[in-house]
């Protein structure tokens, strides 16, 4: 028994699809599927495309595909298991389908595409809709209540400077859909909005909030280690001109006169993750400063200053079975072997998941602020 | 100008310690506050999912040798999660498992995973 070879693989895709309610498809559809890719970026909306064989006389093709199983709308939840450990890759909906016929036997695939839920939050313009007195954290919380029947449960951080402005002197209304508004009220407050689907399949947690930089890393990536390494290839680079530094200025609306606003300290929201930040080379202004109120203004610079703070990028390719697990965007990773000035923690930007026959492959993207590890070691 | 300290990052859940791998993952922690103001977090009891709604992944006739973690590594492809193995199986002790040679186990999915349907 114990030297046994694992039988029933330590990788496991299970594809749930329906209209409104996802369930475990049949399985002539899980033996058609060819492959499947999902892209997942931190601040950013989710896709996935998925490849099915379309053999001339298979269940796909003479009763699913007319039949409307593949519509646009469709939800497609994808759940990958590695060794025991299930992880939700995706919760979303079908917007595309794709058929290529070939002469060659075989060789036809129905190809479709989609993204996560926030589609669905992009379908109907609401402007107009108000919300007196209302934070704009509060205005989040209210308009993603109306997606609770897709499993979305909110998870909304209250803005860090307050903007909560008086209906007798502003009404603040939505402009566009509720995607566009969610997006455009995080990206004034430097935060990011995002769905992340999971625990169970199904749910998905709407993450309205800063960019979480903190919490258990990930089990290291290792590279130039010889047998310890199990990341394939992992190139860094440093941008000079990537950070900038905002400055804002305000008109004091009784005296008329205009102030330079103080920058607030960034570490709040984000724990430093080197030890030797980029210089900003680049000086910038907010435009249209003036015109708004303090707190509005300020929190634009803080958000200004954030979302350029990253100037060290790195990316790379890792092999799951080797790795072990699957690397989760949007959280701290540790890399090893890189040298003194690129190793440490690093927060995952973004992560694309190959998944074929055999084979489970994953490239990332990671950012941090600055070189030199702060951490004498990372977990292994 | 600023909220104070940290007032908005208390809206953030607290990250477990427990690796996803683990079954206490997702099992919530409470805080024991003693007569005397001590606080003792503890974590609160773990439900067990039910073995009938769990989707099959094999079935196993136990001989002798076998272990719940040797199992797992073989089913499953880790060995420290012998526990999903007790999930579908309900016993008192893990040991009980493996300790009838002939006895049929079950080996399940994790919970939440459906398992596969015949089109």
């Amino acid at each position: 028994m114990a030297d046994a070879p694992v039988t029933t693989g330590p990788i496991r895709l299970t594809l749930m699809m329906g209209r409104r309610i996802p369930v475990p498809v049949p399985q002539p559809v899980t033996d058609a599927l060819l492959s499947a890719q999902v892209t997942v970026a931190s601040g950013q909306r989710s896709g996935f495309q998925l490849a099915f064989d379309l053999s001339k006389g298979g269940l796909i093709n003479t009763a699913l595909l007319p039949a409307g199983f593949f519509d646009p709308e469709t939800r497609v939840v994808l759940v990958v298991t590695v060794q025991g450990t299930p992880t939700v890759l995706m919760d979303g909906v079908l917007i595309r389908q794709e058929v290529g016929i070939s002469n060659q036997p075989g060789q036809s695939t129905l190809t479709v595409t989609g993204e996560d839920l926030t589609v669905l939050m992009d379908l109907e313009d609401r402007t107009g809709d108000s919300f007196p007195a209302l934070s704009p954290a509060g205005r989040v919380a209210v308009i993603l209540t109306r997606y609770a029947s897709y499993g979305v449960t909110p998870l909304v951080v209250p803005e860090l400077i307050p903007q909560m402005s008086l209906p007798t002197h502003r009404n603040e209304a939505q402009n566009g859909t509720d995607l566009g508004y969610i997006s455009e009220l995080a990206k004034a407050n430097g935060y990011v909005f995002y769905l992340d689907p999971g625990p169970v399949p199904g749910m998905s947690r709407a993450y309205w909030g800063p960019e979480v930089r903190l919490g258990v890393p990930q089990h290291a990536l290792n590279v130039n280690m010889d047998a310890l390494s199990n990341v394939d290839q992992l190139t860094f680079a440093f941008d000079g001109t990537a950070r900038e530094e905002p400055s804002a200025r305000v008109q004091i609306p009784t005296t008329k006169l205009s102030t330079l606003l103080p920058l607030p300290e960034l570490s709040i929201l984000r724990p430093p993750l080197a030890l030797k930040p980029a210089p900003a080379l680049k000086k910038t202004k907010v435009k249209d400063a003036a015109k708004k109120e303090t707190a509005p203004a300020l929190a634009e610079t803080l958000a200004k200053a954030m979302e350029s703070a990253d100037a060290v990028s790195g990316s790379g390719q890792l092999d799951v079975v080797r790795y072990g697990h699957v690397l989760r965007p949007r959280e701290l990773v540790g890399v090893r072997g890189a040298g003194i000035t690129y190793d440490g923690l690093y927060f995952v930007k973004s992560v694309t998941h190959n998944l074929q026959r055999g084979a489970y492959t994953q490239n990332f993207t990671l950012a941090r602020e600055g070189l030199i590890s702060r951490t004498p070691v990372v977990r292994p | 100008m600023t909220n104070g300290s940290d007032a908005p990052l208390e809206a953030i859940p607290a990250p477990t310690s427990y690796p996803r791998s683990s079954r206490y993952h997702d099992t919530p922690v409470a805080l024991h506050v003693d007569p005397d103001g001590r606080q003792t977090p503890y974590l609160k009891r773990r439900l067990l999912p039910d073995p009938a709604r769990l989707g099959t992944l094999a079935e196993h006739t136990v001989s002798v040798g076998d272990r719940p973690d040797l199992l797992a590594h073989h089913y499953l492809g880790s060995a420290d999660q012998w526990w999903q193995i007790a999930d579908a199986n309900p016993v008192v002790d893990p040991r009980e498992l493996t300790a009838t040679p002939g006895r049929r186990l079950r080996i399940a999915l994790p919970a939440g995973v459906p398992g596969a349907v015949d089109g």
